[in-house]
């Protein structure tokens, strides 16, 4: 058996032991008029607040209302026993006499999640508890109940001396717990103006129920400060505590409500979605259906791993917004989306993934509509991106042989152009003049060797990928592993962009990594062309950043392929692209 | 003591050349500047006689140290080059206030004495 299960046997066990002692106490209790309504009352309490809790722990096992409900209950048996002839078992109940009403307090003020939301919650539930216990202890060290007007109570044995201060702390700890009543009251009240109509069904006998429970308190409260007649204060204890033994069915009315809102909820959600609707449509039924009209939807890309909203633009799931909750909605096994809802909601995720699985196959058709368009929106962002790349190119290359091989040439006519005036005139300098030129001659062709190898290999074309990828690995400053290469020719666009993808990786090792070794591998896998270039330098690189590798990956999703690129600080940068290859 | 000359070019192999073959013809080259800036200060202090100007550097063009040049006050004589050709800036060419082009390919100490006259 779980330890829950068990301390949920032992607690009911409690509950009905106590509530046998509650009985006999109450009924055999010699300072009270009311004895049969009172043991009832308290029984009622007692085991309705207990049963009720129990049941609802059960169901909800994460939140606390059941537990709290459960304090409510033993609170209100432990308030019967000031009812005792004995001295142990009235002053047992004396001290936890009010409690019942701080433990009320916060359970109405947690209802539905069982937290205390915000500080004036967390306020007015702490003072109740201080009030309840520090201030009414304080108040009976001092009490003496035969002069206090109850000549057949037992005599308090943690009596300090019978004093003023008693009755000045009485007042205090009443005043006291009026404002503060009064304040919880105006609490539930914002609380129910601010529900929707779903919400309000379900909560309307609880917040009904607890504000009446409330109010009659005041009222007796009031009564009993003014000093009017025992009468009027008797009459209104009764109905306080009817009003309390009556609570534990406003709750299993507010919860069963809760249930059928869900049920409502999701039949609301498919009468919408039957009824149509454009862009837009699904959130607002949703957004109805559970009551949070800030709720969004984000739809799953698997092919960029990521999230995406209806007009395709990537959106934060996880970790969610602030003050949001992600709950994940799946469709046949497939994650399609998820709903983006307030934090609120978070103790429901039942009832948000009942109504998310009603909404779930119209949720898949929006994701691929929402997947289109962020792949079109990634295609267009791409197609300019491959342009302008185009147009850097062609002006790179015409600055380095405006600068470079231009340049040499120019020089090199100067240089033959003088030597051929001093031929005759000044032989030996025509030499060095020749000598000149052919250094100029030289140097021009090797850089255009280099150039021309930029634009496209001659020997990826010639020779095939292995004996391209040898001459990049040759030509690399840091020592170059290469591992693996495929065997025979790769359709020519599969071929130079491994070429390009290794040779912008091995660039940045050389210029960026710190690194002592490269390693490389190219092989085929189940109809990809798996390249992965790996370095054991700094990391730390951002694929944001530079335009070189920013380049490759359209080149890569040309193809249809996808680059990715790892750079933990200090963890070495691996580039890795798959390209589809059949 | 020929005519003193200031070299503007940004290409280094160039203006090792153009030196050469300027001073194999009697002119003194008395600087080489490899940008706009280095250029005009170089004609402030040195006061060259001749400057044989590349059209494309790195911070301004060889037209616009030109009309520098010239609003500085007396100007030295300047002879724009380039690896393009005349037709590539025929009309800034006409519009400066220099003796005149010659591409880079056709440059020689020839040349320049027929511009200057």
């Amino acid at each position: 058996m779980t330890s829950p299960r068990r301390a949920q046997i032992g607690l009911a066990l409690a509950a009905l032991a106590l509530g046998v002692v509650v009985l006999v106490v109450v009924t055999g209790g010699e300072h009270n008029v009311h004895r049969g309504a009172y043991a009832a009352l308290a029984l009622a309490t007692g085991w309705g607040f207990t049963g009720t809790g129990l049941y609802v722990w059960r169901r909800r096992p994460g939140n606390r209302v059941g537990p709290l409900m459960i304090a409510v209950g033993f609170s209100g048996m432990l308030k019967a026993l000031a009812f005792a002839n004995g001295s142990v078992l009235f002053t047992i109940g004396s001290l936890g006499e009010v409690l019942i009403f701080a433990v009320l307090v916060h359970l109405l003020l947690s209802f539905p999640s069982g937290r205390l939301e915000g500080r004036l919650d967390r306020l007015l539930v702490g003072a109740s508890y201080f009030n309840t216990t520090v201030v009414n202890t304080a108040a009976f060290l001092f009490t003496d109940p035969a002069k206090a007007g109850c000549s057949n109570c037992p005599s308090n044995p943690l009596l300090i001396e019978s004093s003023q201060a008693a009755s000045v702390i009485s007042t205090a700890e009443v005043d006291i717990a009026i404002a503060l009543l009064g304040a919880v009251v105006a609490v539930l009240y914002r609380r129910w103006r601010d529900s929707t109509h779903g919400q309000r069904r379900a909560y309307a006998p609880v917040l009904a129920g607890g504000s009446l429970t409330f109010a009659l308190l005041m009222t007796q409260l009031i009564v009993q400060q003014a000093g009017l007649s025992s009468g009027v204060s008797d009459a209104l204890t009764l109905a306080l505590f009817g009003s309390i033994a009556c609570l534990p069915v406003a709750f299993l009315v507010g919860l069963l409500r809760f249930r059928f809102g869900q049920a409502e909820a999701v039949s609301l959600l498919v009468a919408r979605l039957g009824a149509g609707g454009g862009r837009g449509a699904l959130r607002d039924a949703l957004a109805e259906a559970l009551g949070d009209p800030d709720l969004e939807l984000a739809y799953w890309v698997p092919s960029q791993g990521s999230y995406v909203d209806a007009v395709g633009r990537p959106m934060r799931v996880d970790p969610a917004p602030e003050g949001k909750v992600a709950t994940i909605v799946e469709h046949e096994g497939r994650r399609v989306g998820a709903i983006l809802h307030n934090a609120d909601l978070a103790e429901e995720r039942d009832h948000v993934r009942a109504v998310g699985a009603a909404a779930a196959l119209t949720l898949e058709n929006e994701r691929l509509e929402a997947e289109l368009r962020a792949n079109l929106d990634q295609l267009r962002a791409s197609r300019a991106r491959i342009v302008t790349a185009g147009d850097v190119q062609r002006r790179r290359l015409e600055r380095d042989l405006h600068d470079g091989t231009q340049q040499r040439l120019m020089a090199l006519g100067i240089n033959l152009r003088m030597a051929r005036d001093r031929v005759s005139s000044d032989p030996e300098e025509a030499v060095e003049l020749l000598d000149a030129s052919l250094d100029e001659l030289n140097e021009a062709t090797r850089e255009l060797r280099e150039l021309a190898r930029g634009i496209h290999p001659a020997v990826l074309t010639e020779r095939g990928l292995r004996a391209a990828l040898n001459g990049l690995a040759e030509r690399s400053p840091v020592p170059v592993d290469l591992t693996e290469t495929p065997d025979g020719r790769l359709p020519s666009s599969v071929e130079s962009a491994v070429y390009f993808v290794v040779a912008e990786a091995l660039t940045n090792v050389a210029r960026y990594a710190g690194a002592r070794v490269a390693t490389v591998s190219v092989q085929r896998s189940n109809g990809h062309i798996d390249v992965e270039v790996s370095d054991d330098g700094v990391g730390g690189a951002d694929p944001d950043q530079g335009s070189g590798l920013r380049g490759l990956s359209d080149r890569v999703a040309a193809l249809d392929g996808r680059l990715d690129l790892k750079s933990a600080d200090g963890r070495g940068t691996t580039v890795r692209a798959s390209i589809p290859c059949v | 003591m020929g005519r003193t000359v200031l070299i503007v070019d940004d290409h280094p192999s160039f203006r090792a050349s153009a030196k050469r073959m300027l001073e194999a013809d009697g002119y003194d080259v008395i600087a080489e500047a490899a940008d706009g800036a280095h250029a005009i200060d170089a004609v402030r202090v040195l006061r060259p006689d001749l400057v044989l100007l590349d059209i494309r550097l790195p911070d301004v063009d060889g037209f616009q140290i030109a009309q520098r040049l010239a609003a500085d006050g007396p100007a030295p004589a300047v002879v724009l080059t380039s690896s393009h050709d005349r037709s590539d800036f025929a009309r800034e060419i006409a519009d400066s206030p220099v003796q005149g082009f010659i591409p880079k390919s056709e440059l020689s100490a020839g040349a320049i004495s027929l511009l200057l006259g």
